[in-house]
């Protein structure tokens, strides 16, 4: 497993596309351990490596498509209600070429 | 007139007769909601149920839902009413489209009354964490206590009254130990049996819609109504529905019921262990084969790190959309990148932030066998020990938590087995997604405590016929907190 230190949750934070305080990574950190060591316990477990990971409780599949049925869109107006940022009836975002 | 403390059949009675109209009953519930000094609101829906209940017509006498109001917690999508999740990254967001669930109880021209409060994203089971901060158990007037979470403000204004049911969702125990602390049934179903199309994912293998309600027939009331296979949500099941009121009243004395003795030894607080153990005398006295069975403390300790585990990483994937662009508040950025990145931190808070880097982590192709998959395991080797349990009993009984509502400074030893076990052992239910009922059985300085009733998949009449019981044998039922009852 990968070895975890702050910089290493800072890392995973960023790519996850947020930040956090000093204090609230110490935090994360000390949970961290607390997780880890919780797990290797499960690990200890000889007999786990018989189980299969359980995805779902219970098979509950649909294997059929659903008829085509023809429905109203969304409105241009409803579609871009909730952006906070929009022009010209589209959402804007910041130049990507700069 | 105070309708505070009736139950659906009786505001039900009250309608057919005309003696009250649904006008009323929403202005009532209206009046009380605005009158809130619990914090379960996050926004009252005033023009909506008055516009609602005013279009209803003649009373409809085989409808027991018909312009009774009801709560929603604030992850559900409401069309046209803003829907916030409790979290700052959904502040002013408006859903173009009602959660099957809300369209449902629509049909049944049941009148929504507001939004309610919860953990954010309803990740948490304390009801502290949501954008608005704390909400406050209704039986302690003094605001010491949690009402639990994540589904807080939904047990907050069913417990004072407010309505006579709400909808709320339980992914770990976000509805049954919010239940337990509040003195209401917190009930959720069997997995897959309502649909979850329009309730925010948190953990999708685990989610199920909730509902709170202060009696058991009430309870079946609301899941007649939302019970059944929904073409938007392919992980509904098209199993048939039953009518679940129906007979609930009917006694049937082959139901065999299992206590598992490692977790009713893991509390240490007498007066819930000695309620809890009335309660199994009482059902014993009535005819009901009660036995102890065993689950090792070994696994047992395995239950909350399994469900952290499962639960942030599944967790992680579902909130990649929160972005800040195509809803959410305005946040600055010369890239869009950049945009994202202030909007998700400066609108997620700090608790599910480290749920997202855990999860995360968790999913890291160097870590995922030793952490996820591990735990995926570990949810079989659990599931197949409650479920072998269940071949033999029809229900799984114990108590819901390991006391009454703990205070907001209390803090518990994360590590200790009363932890680890008594207060964790409700997501034994979502691992293998049974039906699991909460419902009060006693009292501890005018604090509420309940029981847990667990069944077999898609037994979810059964599960509400034995809480009928336990109800009956109890007398504890359209209970109504009065800011701490002895």
């Amino acid at each position: 497993m990968k070895t975890y230190n702050i910089d290493v949750l800072k890392d995973a934070a960023n790519r996850l596309l947020f930040d956090m305080s000093e204090a609230e990574y110490k935090t994360l950190l000390n949970e961290f351990d607390i997780v880890v060591k919780q797990m290797k316990l499960i690990g200890d477990n000889k007999g786990l490596d018989a189980y299969e990971p359980m995805v779902f409780p219970f098979e509950c599949t649909t294997d059929y498509l659903r008829e085509d049925e023809p429905g109203e869109p969304l409105s241009r107006e409803e579609a871009l209600r909730n952006s906070p940022r929009k022009a010209g009836g589209q959402i804007k975002l910041p130049r990507v070429v700069q | 007139m105070n309708y505070r403390e009736l139950s659906i059949d009786e505001l039900h009675e009250l309608l057919v007769s005309k003696k009250v109209t649904p006008l009323d009953l929403a202005k009532e519930a209206i009046a009380l909601a605005k009158a809130d000094t619990n914090n379960a609101f996050e926004y009252i829906m005033e023009k909506e149920a008055l516009e609602a209940a005013e279009a209803l017509g003649e009373p409809e006498a085989n409808n027991p839902l018909w312009g009774i109001p009801f709560v929603i917690k604030d992850n559900f999508s409401t069309k046209g009413v803003p829907t916030t999740g409790s979290s700052n990254i959904l502040k002013g967001y408006v859903p173009v489209f009602d959660a099957t669930v809300v369209e449902k109880l629509k049909a049944a021209k049941a009148i929504a009354i507001g939004k309610t409060t919860l953990d954010e994203l309803a990740m948490g089971g304390s009801g502290i964490t949501g954008h608005l901060g704390r909400t406050y158990n209704p039986w302690d007037r003094s605001h010491s206590r949690i009402v639990g979470g994540s589904s807080c403000g939904s047990a907050a204004a069913t417990s004072d009254g407010f309505v006579p049911f709400a909808l709320g969702s339980d992914t770990g125990d976000s509805t049954r130990k919010p239940a337990s602390h509040a003195g209401l049934i917190g009930f959720k179903p069997t997995w897959s049996r309502i649909s979850r199309f329009g309730l925010f994912p948190f953990a999708p293998s685990l989610d199920t819609v909730g509902i709170f309600s202060r009696n058991v027939k009430d309870c079946a009331y609301v899941l007649n109504a939302l019970a059944g296979r929904d073409e938007k949500d392919s992980t509904s099941s098209t199993k048939p529905v039953e009518d679940y009121a129906k007979d609930i009243e009917k006694e049937n004395k082959n139901y065999k019921i299992a206590v598992i003795k490692e977790i009713e030894d893991s509390i240490s607080n007498n007066v819930v262990k000695d309620a809890f153990k009335k309660s199994v005398e009482d059902l014993k006295k009535a005819g009901y084969q009660v036995d102890y069975v065993h689950v090792s403390n070994e696994l047992l300790l395995t239950l909350f790190p399994t469900y952290f585990v499962i639960s942030c990483a599944e967790a992680t994937s579902n909130n990649a959309n929160m972005d800040g662009i195509k809803f959410g508040p305005l946040s600055e950025g010369k890239t869009f990148e950049e945009v994202m990145l202030n909007a998700r931190t400066k609108g997620f808070g700090e608790l599910i932030k480290r749920r997202f880097v855990i999860g995360s982590f968790a999913l890291m192709k160097e870590n995922q066998n030793e952490l996820f998959v591990r735990a995926q395991k570990n949810r079989r080797r659990i599931v197949d020990a409650i479920n072998d349990i269940l071949r033999e009993y029809n229900f799984i009984y114990l108590p819901a938590a390991p006391g009454i509502a703990p205070k907001f400074d209390d803090a518990s030893d994360k590590l200790s087995d009363e932890y680890l076990i008594a207060d964790n052992h409700l997501c034994i239910a979502n691992f293998a997604g049974l039906p699991s009922l909460t419902l009060p059985i006693g009292f501890e300085d005018g604090m509420p405590f309940g029981a847990n009733i667990t069944g077999r998949a898609f037994e979810d009449k059964d599960v509400l016929k034995i809480s009928y019981e336990i109800e009956k044998l109890t007398g504890l039922k359209n209970l109504v907190a009065k800011g701490g009852q002895k």
